[in-house]
């Protein structure tokens, strides 16, 4: 090892390593960049739990791959590399809350929970306590602190932008955050990574939820949870209350699900609400997925916003976003109404507000 | 890095610095040594000599040592080899006896056994590392066929009473090995005083080359080999020598005449450095300051500091040192040698393992101290600060 330390006018960062080409190069770019940088990941499940139950003694086969290439990529750097054990807090505030929003007819984005309760919590406090002034990762969003009050801004990579996985981030710590590959396309990413020889150039991108293994998110429960808590009930038409037939667990559904209902009918129908107090699926038709207001709980702010003030909201992933105005706001809860009606509003997802790129704020879909 | 201070010498020793200039002509030393012809000479004459310096240094016959591959291959053969061999015999000797401190090649190779239905006692130590004799005699009768008891604790440096244990154990007909991987170096050690019946060395942790490891057997023990195959090592332990760590090994005890002078410089930098941490930085205790400890190892536990956390701040700034959890894979398990002594999750977690070797100097010990008092002061300053919660 010679990589030099406390020498960086620019200062120490600790950057978040998962192995993956965007946190690789996000690493690389701020050695680049002359900041002195300590690369960690966080050892958050064993992926071979499911798989591989082997008890130690009788020969062990399983070890994360991922964490090898991470301290491939951070010793090729020459930086010191730590793997930080979260596995305890993971279960806590990402899994068992996964599990518990598929009982109660949400569907959760146990991604935000990572960042909010991992990422920028338990890693930032190791940030602290390594005495670096920065946190990086490999995250597809910008920081801009042009006017010295920075914002949260979504990446110039229109199709990678994760921004809607990070509302929940603190004001007070955007100023601590570092997001060097924000700015570039996920191409450019890839060629610099093989530019740069790191051995994680060609590696394939993380796609869905990165402890649901081959099984599905069902079978993951299923796994996991007492057996009466998974039980069958009623299929209902909306809004008449026909009986279409029985479902094996809430668990299986979301909303605007429109395959693997288990029954045949005519026309098609689609997941229009779940309600775990009666346990029972309700389906519609298409036009009864859209509406046109919405209720958002645990609001997280990140820029002033005045009531009445129009926005781009997304209320998933994927979706592009669509115009909506604020009716009623309080310090954690808001009330949504769309221009247009939107398709699927589901609870447990995410509504994230932004004002052109910038991202002002969010919360969760009641 | 501009620094480096190693001070994690019970987990490996750098190759003493003579060692690399005699290691160049082994290189050309590659036949086998089992040959007949002349490409086998050579070797063979290399681990022979290695062989006659390493008896000569434990004070036994050469033909009493088995070459391995390091320690946990030692303690592996001990304990299996034995209880195999107790079992084929049908002596009706079917248990074993371990203290709760033990390294892990112990450890898990008689739990292993147990899971096959040999018997398995584990005596508790007390906070200071202490092994209570009088729960050894009353642990031993008719069925045990092995106590398996370390000479010096990897974490806590505790030297254990071996020639006592030898004694009650061979009264009660029982045979012992000791782990004796972390005195050799440090102390002097001689097999003929501690009376044992077999004893596991490593040579990585005798400033040797990695790869090397001698099981000591007492001449006329029975024996099952684990590695079956050629008839190297008298049939015991089959496989091509590792000609080049075990010449190391050899040749390393031949410097053993350095092992008193330098103990002693090395005990007079351990209590210095001792002494300035307890002077100079508030809440820390040592364990195992009561009993005889190895001169070279401190345990320190800093009230309310995570070792993890401090160990990687000492790495940034050069300093190597070990916390006993071996986080290797991330895991940050508080070591089980220490809450095996009756320690708290917190008090392990807040542990710090210092090991000196022969090339510590005053001045990197005062560096050390002076930089571990500061990360101290500022990591307590966070001690309070709060979680986000839902």
């Amino acid at each position: 090892m010679d990589y030099k330390f406390g020498q960086s006018k620019k200062g120490r960062v600790l950057v978040a390593m998962s192995g993956g080409v965007d946190s690789s190069v996000a690493a690389a770019l701020l050695v680049q960049q002359g900041y002195d940088v300590v690369g960690a990941t966080m050892q958050v499940w064993d992926y071979t739990k499911g798989a591989c139950d082997i008890q130690e003694g009788n020969g062990t086969c399983c070890s994360s791959t991922d964490v090898d290439d991470a301290r491939a990529v951070a010793d090729h750097l020459g930086i010191p590399f730590y793997v930080i054990n979260c596995e305890a807090k993971f279960q806590a505030y990402v899994i068992d809350e996964f599990i518990g929003s598929y009982l109660e007819g949400r569907t959760p984005i146990p991604c935000s929970n990572c960042n909010t309760y991992l990422k920028f919590d338990h890693l930032l406090q190791k940030m602290k306590e390594l005495e670096c002034d920065f946190i990086a990762t490999g995250h597809y969003a910008r920081i801009d602190d042009a006017d010295g009050e920075p914002k949260l801004i979504s990446s110039h990579d229109d199709w990678k932008d994760q921004t809607y996985f990070l509302f929940t981030l603190e004001r007070e710590i955007l100023r601590h955050i570092l997001f060097p590959v924000g700015h570039m396309k996920k191409p450019e990413v890839r060629e610099l990574a093989s530019k740069l020889g790191l051995n994680v150039a060609g590696k394939k991108d993380s796609t869905g939820i990165c402890f649901i293994g081959k099984g599905g998110y069902s079978e993951f429960i299923e796994q996991r949870v007492a057996k009466d808590l998974l039980k069958p009930g009623p299929l209902r038409q909306y809004p008449g209350g026909e009986h279409l037939g029985l479902h094996e667990g809430i668990h299986h559904f979301t909303y605007g699900q429109r395959k693997g209902l288990g029954i045949a009918t005519g026309s098609p129908l689609y997941v229009v609400r779940i309600d775990p107090a009666l346990n029972t699926v309700w389906l519609g038709e298409e036009k009864h997925l859209y509406s046109s207001h919405l209720q958002i709980r645990r609001m997280n702010w990140l820029s002033e916003v005045r009531a009445g003030e129009e926005f781009t909201v997304k209320i998933r992933f994927q979706h592009k976003g669509a115009r909506a105005k604020i009716r009623e706001i309080s310090a954690d809860q808001a009330e949504l109404e769309f221009i247009e009606p939107q398709r699927s509003v589901t609870p447990g997802q995410a509504a994230v507000f932004y004002r052109d790129k910038q991202l002002v704020g969010g919360g969760w879909i009641a | 890095m501009s620094k480096t201070i190693y001070l994690d010498h019970n987990a490996t020793t750098p190759p003493h610095p003579d060692l690399g200039p005699q290691v160049l002509p082994w290189l050309n030393v590659w036949g086998n040594p089992s040959s007949i012809h002349w490409a086998g000479r050579e070797p063979k004459r290399l681990i022979r000599e290695a062989r006659l310096a390493l008896a000569t240094l434990l004070g036994v016959d050469p033909l009493e040592l088995i070459f391995t591959s390091g320690g946990s291959e030692s303690n592996n053969l001990a304990i299996q080899g034995v209880m195999l061999s107790q079992a084929i015999a049908n002596s009706g000797r079917d248990e074993l006896i371990l203290s709760g401190v033990e390294h892990p090649s112990v450890r898990k190779t008689a739990e292993a056994l147990a899971r096959r239905g040999f018997k398995l006692k584990i005596l508790p130590v007390d906070r200071e590392g202490q092994l209570d004799l009088q729960l050894l005699r009353e642990a031993l009768n008719p069925r045990t066929a092995l106590v398996s008891i370390m000479l010096a604790n990897n974490e806590t440096g505790h030297i254990f009473p071996i020639p006592e244990i030898v004694r009650w154990s061979h009264a009660a007909g029982a045979l012992v090995h000791c782990d004796a991987v972390q005195g050799l170096g440090k102390i002097p050690v001689r097999l003929v005083d501690l009376g044992v019946d077999l004893a596991s060395f490593s040579g990585h942790k005798f400033y040797a080359l990695k790869g090397s490891g001698v099981l000591y057997v007492r001449r006329g023990l029975q024996l099952e080999g684990l590695i079956h195959g050629g008839a190297q090592e008298r049939g015991r332990r089959a496989g091509t020598e590792n000609l080049l760590a075990i010449a190391s090994l050899g040749w390393m005890a031949g410097k053993a005449g350095e092992v008193a002078e330098r103990g002693q410089a090395v005990h007079a930098l351990r209590d210095h450095l001792e002494q300035r941490v307890l002077a100079e930085i508030p809440d820390v205790t040592i364990t195992g300051a009561q009993g005889l400890r190895l001169p070279n190892t401190s345990s320190l536990i800093l009230a309310g500091i995570d070792g993890e956390t401090l160990l990687m701040n000492l790495d940034v700034q050069g300093f190597a040192v070990s916390t006993g959890a071996a986080c290797s894979s991330g895991s940050p398990e508080p070591s089980p040698i220490l809450l095996a002594m009756g320690l708290s999750r917190e008090e392990a977690q807040s542990s710090l393992r210092l090991s000196l070797g022969w090339g510590t100097h005053a001045a990197e010990v005062d560096d050390f101290v002076a930089t571990l008092k500061a990360v101290v002061t500022r990591l307590r300053g966070f001690r309070s600060l709060p979680h986000r919660e839902r």
